[in-house]
């Protein structure tokens, strides 16, 4: 489903070339989950970057469904993006000015889906926010918003799911559910989970586990 | 996604959520301030040309010399569906008893005037509104009254025809303003009884039309290209050549004042529209990972863009229409106009700018939303990439030169006005990046709130530098319109003092001065001037004959060629004259010289050294132009176009030519019938005239500054209102970390202060600056100086308006609970 191979970044700083990502090689199956964990400054968001496609990797490769990401220009993974990717961040990223119900409609709209209301009310509902459809996102707690994520994230059926510290931003008992949400949908949708996390406990929860220091795989469980 | 579609949805979400009120109210309140103003300044112009067609005695008129017009030439009128009259002016000697008067003669048909109304005072002195004379009947000016020693009532004769004097004139439609001779008014069919139109009379024959506007436009295109060889067309703008500067000053006026309504209107909107792309970065980068391509996201912010803007700028343009109605209700009194229509242009171009400012400045930083890097989502601090040069930054410089040439409606005004922001612009950048340097310096020696708000200027420098340059470009407008706009037309007013000459004497004999000045001494005339007068002939240039077939045929250089020139000497130069370049003759000349005005060196092409040939009765001098002079030709003094060195005047033959006030209950009676010789021009009806029009210009062009100054003052407030806005996130976090009311206050407060203050300083100098080059090149006023200590009180006042409403803007924020702000960010 997912491949990458010798995958690197580098950034220019202030004192030279900066290697972010070191020559990092993974594979994920269809319906797997893969967790990846690391201290602040691993590379870990800048590897789920290059996985997801929003940016390019300075060498190596990303494959994803079949299609050569790297190889790919900005529309063209925008395009992949749309059709087969959700994602879940770790501040929500909720548009203020939509509602729960408009947030979650979004990815449907862009693929210009006709029964745009009707799914998102059908997930939001799902993840058990059916009476706050028309709640913005500062009508809504911190885990709701982040309920109405995971309804985004899922409502357009995308075969891969990548979340950045879903959890990072709740507390633990709200944290839990939510987890606990991602892996239930993740189940009945049969999608394909990389996540990231510092929370080892959640990151136990997928299958496969991928350690990173440095910018360079310490440790695959795989 | 169907962008159109996705544009109509998010239009309709964050409308709703109140996301797009404040680009919305700006772009509302711009169109309606530009609506208004516009509106009301062309309705003043009307007013003003109505005026002016007063003056006229018609919409149009077709004047031809020795050659009456073609009977085609009412034809065609009638045709048209407008109304016609047909008049003859010429020369003639009037005579009562023993008494003569020269004269000129003004012969009308009945349906004089089309345009304004004939005044008389009757044999009781009561001024009326009168008909046109009947046939036997005539009408006369004091002065020929005076000399030939009638009153109204009694007879007088015309090429042996006996008239019954009607009134004696107090203003009669469609004469020149200034005549050597007064007038006679009498009916045509007495005239051509006369025998005094017959071949080779130098009489001149005019034809005046008046009805609807199209028409006579159509009119205005027939008579052009059927007019006889000795035709010409007269219109409105040039039918009175002395008023013209007084007309066209205040146009000006209101042009200016139409201009910096747009020009505030344009800043609110960029201000707002640069608000709008910075708060959809976000929005734009999670788009961008959901998977919306760059087209789409362009396209659908575009869409959006526009199907805010229609409605905005319609909504804009209603109220515009409906606030300078009320407007008018209270400037109509003073114009003395109708109602009339109201025009619809200037709502349709108001509209258009609005479109036009709008796509301008929020087409670039929209633009450069298509670079957002998806990666955002995951790294607020992540830059979007700028691009180097694009040439979409030019686009808001296009739109702005633009719309200071399309609504200056003239180059000068434009260019004056383009310079001086421009300046401003420049001028504030600088001190302003000098400020923030020099604040940094010192911030740490400042109290907490205070240096939090102050960091908050340098922390946010882009932003910074961009309000202060809006702030200190929206307070120059706002100075020209509150403290250099009346300044001008208080110098425009000054321009005709109490004691303007209002009397000219001519064919003054030089031995009967001592006895003239005595007599003007004992009346309480002043202000008196005394000019020698030489009428001769313009005969070679650079010792080249010139005839008048070697110009257009009626042009103004021909007709000078054909007819007589007047030529005058002083050993200093005349007041209102001023030497642009060369030097005064003086006393003392080696050679003939000559200062000639301006206008006749461009007519002539002329340069200094170039020479002139006139011709004396007998005599020839051939002079060389050593000055070029600026005359004022609006002062009523005596001037002329062509001044010799004395030496060489003093030995033509010569009368003299005085001009001189005369306080309003003195008469001039008992002069005429000592020194029946002299011709005593009365020039008190158009001195009033011209007053009138200058008065009633000027309350106009007040009201409408002061409209565009409440509606910029509005426009600013709403801009500030934004810009408070992006304060919230700091707010919120000083709030949880406790500070107090009063702390948030000074942090607000100091950093507005500043903003107001250098903003406020450096529009006061750039107002003062383009008041100095307006009053010189556009309005053509010497000497200019600007109100220095109102600029600087206003430039104070500014800094607390704009500390005010800093502070109301960031009220509402500090009310909101902390926590909420937090959770969300900026």
């Amino acid at each position: 489903m997912l491949s990458a191979e010798k995958l690197s970044k580098a950034v220019d700083g202030p004192d030279g070339r900066l290697l972010i990502l070191d020559e990092v090689s993974l594979s994920v199956e269809r319906g797997a989950s893969l967790a990846i964990v690391g201290a602040s400054g691993s590379g870990k968001t800048t590897l789920l970057g290059l996985l997801a496609g929003l940016d390019r990797p300075t060498s190596g490769s990303v494959t994803l469904a079949g299609e050569p990401l790297d190889r790919l220009d900005e529309e063209a993974r925008a395009r992949v993006r749309r059709r087969l990717v959700g994602f879940v961040f770790q501040s929500f990223h909720l548009l203020p000015a939509l509602n729960a119900e408009e947030n979650v409609m979004l990815p449907l709209e862009l693929e210009g889906r006709r029964d745009a209301r009707q799914r998102a009310a059908s997930v939001l509902a799902d993840v058990g926010l059916g009476k706050r459809l028309h709640h913005y996102p500062h009508q809504l707690s911190g885990g709701e918003q982040q309920r109405v994520a995971l309804a985004r994230a899922f409502v357009h059926g995308p075969q891969l799911l990548f979340a950045d510290e879903p959890t990072g931003n709740l507390d633990q008992r709200t944290g839990a559910a939510v987890s606990d949400l991602l892996f239930a949908l993740n189940r009945e949708h049969a999608t394909t989970l990389v996540l990231v996390s510092h929370d080892l406990d959640l990151a136990a929860r997928c299958a496969r586990l991928l350690r990173l220091r440095d910018g360079r795989v310490v440790e695959d469980d795989a | 996604m169907n962008p159109l579609v996705f544009a109509a949805r998010s239009l309709r979400r964050e409308f709703r959520h109140g996301e797009l009120a404040t680009l919305a109210a700006a772009l509302v309140l711009a169109v309606a301030a530009l609506t208004a103003v516009g509106t009301l300044a062309s309705r003043v112009e009307g007013a003003i040309l109505a005026s002016a067609t007063e003056l006229l005695g018609g919409d149009l008129g077709v004047v031809a010399r020795r050659t009456p017009l073609p009977e085609s030439f009412s034809s065609k009128a009638a045709e048209l569906g407008l109304s016609s009259s047909r008049s003859v002016e010429f020369s003639s000697v009037v005579f009562a008893g023993d008494k003569s008067q020269f004269s000129e003669v003004r012969s009308v048909d009945d349906s004089y005037p089309l345009r304004g109304a004939l005044l008389v005072k009757d044999a009781a002195g009561i001024q009326r509104s009168a008909p046109a004379p009947a046939s036997g009947q005539a009408y006369a000016d004091r002065a020929v009254l005076n000399t030939l020693g009638r009153s109204v009532g009694d007879h007088l004769q015309i090429g042996g025809r006996d008239l019954q004097i009607m009134g004696e004139i107090v203003s009669a439609p469609g004469g020149p303003v200034f005549q050597f001779a007064p007038t006679v008014l009498m009916n045509t069919v007495d005239a051509e009884a006369s025998g005094l139109l017959g071949t080779g009379s130098r009489a001149s024959f005019r034809i005046l039309v008046a009805g609807p506007l199209d028409a006579v436009g159509d009119y205005a295109s027939w008579a052009r290209a059927n007019l006889p060889a000795s035709a010409r067309l007269i219109t409105v703008a040039e039918a009175q050549a002395n008023l013209r500067n007084s007309f066209e000053r205040g146009e000006n006026f209101l042009r200016l004042a139409a201009l910096l309504a747009a020009l505030l209107a344009g800043i609110a909107v960029a201000l707002a529209a640069q608000r709008f792309a910075r708060r959809k970065t976000e929005e734009v980068a999670v788009l961008r990972c959901l998977g919306a391509s760059r087209n789409e996201i362009v396209l659908g912010l575009g869409f959006e863009l526009l199907l805010l803007a229609v409605p905005a700028c319609i909504l804009g343009a209603l109220l515009g229409l409906g606030m300078q109605e009320i407007a008018f209700v209270f400037a109509r009194e003073l114009l003395g106009a109708t109602s009339g229509t109201v025009p619809l242009a200037p709502a349709g171009s108001a509209f258009v700018v609005g479109l036009a400012v709008l796509f301008g400045f929020a087409l670039p930083p929209l633009m450069r939303l298509r670079d957002v890097e998806p990666m955002r989502v995951f790294r607020r601090d992540l830059q979007t990439r700028l691009r180097r040069f694009d040439a979409l930054y030019l686009l808001p410089f296009a739109v702005g030169g633009l719309l200071v040439l399309l609504e200056s409606g003239s180059t000068q005004l434009a260019g004056v006005l383009a310079a001086g922001l421009g300046a401003v612009a420049v001028a504030t950048w600088i001190v302003t990046v000098i400020m923030l340097k020099g604040l940094r310096a010192i911030s740490r020696r400042l109290p907490g709130a205070l240096r939090f708000g102050l960091a908050n200027l340098n922390r946010r420098r882009g932003l910074t530098l961009i309000q202060v340059g809006a702030l200190a470009l929206s307070l120059t407008a706002l100075d020209l319109l509150a403290v250099i706009g009346p300044s001008l037309l208080d110098r425009w007013r000054a321009d005709l003092p109490p004691d303007t000459p209002n009397y000219f004497v001519l064919n003054l004999q030089s031995d009967q001065r001592a006895e003239f000045d005595q007599r003007l001494q004992a009346l309480g005339a002043d202000n008196l001037s005394l000019l020698p007068l030489a009428a001769g002939k313009l005969v070679a240039i650079n010792g080249k004959n010139v005839r008048p077939s070697d110009f257009e045929p009626d042009s103004r250089a021909g007709n000078f060629v054909e007819g007589e020139v007047r030529v005058s000497w002083s050993a200093d130069l005349p007041p209102s004259n001023r030497v642009i370049d060369g030097r005064w003759p003086g006393a003392e000349s080696k050679g003939a010289e000559v200062s000639v005005d301006k206008s006749w060196i461009d007519l002539f092409h002329l340069g200094l050294g170039d020479t002139i040939t006139l011709r004396f009765a007998e005599q020839e001098i051939t002079a060389t132009v050593t000055s070029v002079r600026e005359v004022d030709w609006d002062s009523f003094r005596v001037n002329f176009f062509m001044m010799l060195d004395q030496v060489h005047g003093e030995s033509l033959p010569h009368s003299l030519i005085s001009s001189f006030h005369l306080p309003a209950d003195k008469a001039l009676s008992d002069l005429s019938r000592a020194m029946p010789n002299l011709s005593l021009i009365d020039v008190n009806s158009i001195l009033d005239r011209v007053r009138d029009i200058i008065g009633r210009v000027s309350a106009a062009v007040t009201w409408v500054l002061g409209f565009s100054l409440a509606a910029g003052i509005l426009v600013l407030l709403a801009a500030l209102a934004a810009t408070a806005e992006e304060r919230r996130f700091e707010i919120a976090l000083l709030r949880t970390l406790g500070a107090n009311s009063g702390q948030l206050n000074a942090a607000v407060l100091g950093e507005f202060a500043v903003l107001g203050l250098l903003a406020g300083l450096v529009a006061a100098a750039g107002a003062a600056g383009t008041g100095i080059a307006l009053a010189r090149n556009v309005f053509r006023m010497a000497e200019y100086a600007p109100p220095l200590l109102q600029l600087g009180l206003v430039a104070l006042a500014s800094a607390i308006i704009v500390m005010l409403a800093g502070l109301a803007g960031t009220r509402r924020i500090a009310g909101t609970p902390p926590m909420l702000v937090l959770r969300h960010g900026t």
